[in-house]
């Protein structure tokens, strides 16, 4: 899989390519490491063009099965969790990239971390 | 089995704060047990080799054969933990009889597997155990000239369940059976159906602090409003009340006005929210955990002593969320292996699915910001800066933890 691949969405959301190449990564490992290298604007544009779109992509995944093979559906959800995952820095954290005055993320390790959605 | 639900009321276990301050004090509390690194061997010999442990959970390990290697370095052991053709779950010393080798190599300090055809097989020489313990076969058995394999199975180790949580016991003759250990725990946290939310999300970090400076962070809510200012803005009132004892273990519970909930998290705890699955169920709770059936409720917190949080929450505080455990494994004096699981029930659809990463990462946030102080607390305790913790009432899981802590360590009868 290419970054490319993540980008291909269902037709409704297909304006949302770009961000789903920048941002859509399969396990929660890949989408920290994204995390953590973003900085203030990049959670900021994320921010900005998701927030709108965010109630119609639920509803869409809504008609998804939680664990989705069909490429636009799977791409779908993988790009809600990367919003699910980047959000917080925005609206919560003012733009860092970490969880202000937290321990050191890098040293919680998630069992689940290589597992893909 | 589910503990019965009695109709008896646990209002013998119920402590206002007067009570809890005529009970336990008020005065400071000594952090010599956290200082002193000679109590450490005194804590794994009177305590982790002597009480009931919770290393795994039944649904872990749904098909007969599945395993758990876990690796405790407390009690100066690997355990496996497997579930026989039975259907019983047991535990063994995961150490061969042959020369001691592990019988199944792990990676880390849990690790996952499944043994085929009821047997595990150790490395070394192919020794084959089966999965209920005996030693079922040795390659050149007979060049041993003689071997006793009737008593040459895994060293077993006493196992019992408690809603589907899996607890050990090191004593070779517990003191107690699990049920009579946990006591009236068992009846206030029984009933809930646990078994259901088996969507975990398990995360782990090596703390460079003594095991209860980790304990003690986690055991109170007066932290709340300061250290979560960052991912729990702003809270409209905490309160930390409904205090238990019970025995060697306590607990309370947490109610909460409300917060400024971030507009995404609001969107996706609507998901959750809006589903009869994953909504809030103060009904499932078990009767005398908010027994008055609050709108705030958010969770109950008790401290199972001595390294066990079960947050039950019900869906009724972080959105979708079941509830949530941590567990607190000292690795040597000044360094813990630290276990958060979020449990949630499996999402049914993609949007759940989202939602579930969403409560699950602000969560995961929220512990990065209680670890933060964990290895500065330690750090100042072991300067000598300080002979004593000055505690608040909404701190008396504290204070009762190292209380029970203190008898158990003198060697009195439980």
């Amino acid at each position: 899989m290419t970054t490319a691949d993540y980008a291909i969405l269902p037709e409704a959301f297909a304006d949302l390519a770009p961000l789903a190449a920048r941002w859509s990564r399969p396990t929660e490992n890949e989408r920290n490491a994204l995390r953590f290298a973003a900085r203030a604007p990049d959670f900021a544009a994320f921010h900005d063009a998701m927030a709108p779109r965010l109630d119609a992509l639920l509803a869409y995944l809504a008609q998804c099965p939680a664990e989705p093979v069909e490429t636009p559906q799977r791409n779908a959800l993988m790009l809600a969790c990367a919003y699910a995952e980047a959000a917080p820095h925005h609206e919560l954290y003012a733009g860092n990239s970490e969880v202000p005055f937290s321990f050191d993320a890098r040293r919680f390790v998630p069992d689940h971390g290589d597992e893909a959605l | 089995m589910p503990m019965p639900q009695t109709a008896a009321s646990l209002d013998h276990i119920r402590r206002t704060i007067p009570q809890i301050r005529e009970e336990l004090g008020t005065g400071p509390v000594s952090v010599n047990a956290i200082r002193d690194p000679a109590i450490y061997a005194l804590e794994q010999e009177r305590i982790f080799k002597k009480v009931w442990l919770k290393v795994a959970t039944a649904w872990e390990l749904p098909d007969a054969g599945d395993y758990k290697v876990k690796e405790l370095p407390v009690a100066d052991t690997s355990i496996l933990i497997v579930r026989g053709k039975d259907g019983r779950i047991r535990a063994f010393h995961n150490v061969c009889t042959h020369r001691g080798n592990k019988v199944v190599p792990n990676k880390g300090f849990e690790t996952y597997g499944r043994a085929r055809a009821g047997v595990v097989t150790c490395r070394f020489h192919g020794w084959v155990f089966g999965t209920d313990g005996p030693l079922k076969s040795v390659p050149m058995e007979d060049a041993f000239g003689q071997l006793d394999k009737g008593c040459l199975g895994l060293r077993e180790i006493a196992c019992d369940e408690w809603e589907g949580f899996v607890f050990i016991n090191f004593d070779p003759a517990p003191a107690q059976t699990l049920a009579a250990y946990l006591g009236d725990f068992g009846t206030l946290f029984g009933g809930y159906p646990y078994r259901e939310s088996t969507t975990a999300f398990r995360y782990s970090t090596v703390l460079k602090c003594n095991w209860k400076v980790a304990l003690y962070a986690f055991s109170e809510g007066y932290h709340v409003p300061t250290i979560h200012a960052g991912s729990l803005p702003g809270f409209r009132g905490i309160e930390h009340s409904d205090f238990k004892l019970i025995g060697p273990h306590a607990s309370s519970t947490i109610f909460g006005a409300g917060m400024d909930t971030a507009p995404s998290t609001q969107t996706f705890a609507g998901v959750l929210h809006g589903s009869d699955n994953h909504g809030p169920r103060p009904d499932l709770l078990p009767a005398d955990i908010n027994p008055a059936r609050r709108g705030d409720f958010q969770f109950e917190i008790p401290n199972i002593f001595p390294n066990l949080l079960i947050h039950l929450a019900s869906g009724c505080g972080y959105p979708g969320l079941s509830y949530f455990t941590h567990q607190f494994w000292p690795l040597d004096h000044g360094t813990t292996l630290w276990e958060g699981i979020n449990y949630f029930r499996p999402a049914r659809n993609a949007a759940e699915r989202a939602a579930q990463m969403h409560v699950n990462a602000l969560h995961r946030n929220a512990w990065l910001e209680d670890t933060a102080t964990m290895e500065d607390t330690f750090t100042g305790i072991m300067s000598g800066a300080i002979d004593d913790m000055q505690l608040m009432d909404q701190e008396f899981l504290i204070r009762h933890a190292a209380l029970t802590l203190d008898s158990y360590l003198a060697g009195a009868k439980q």
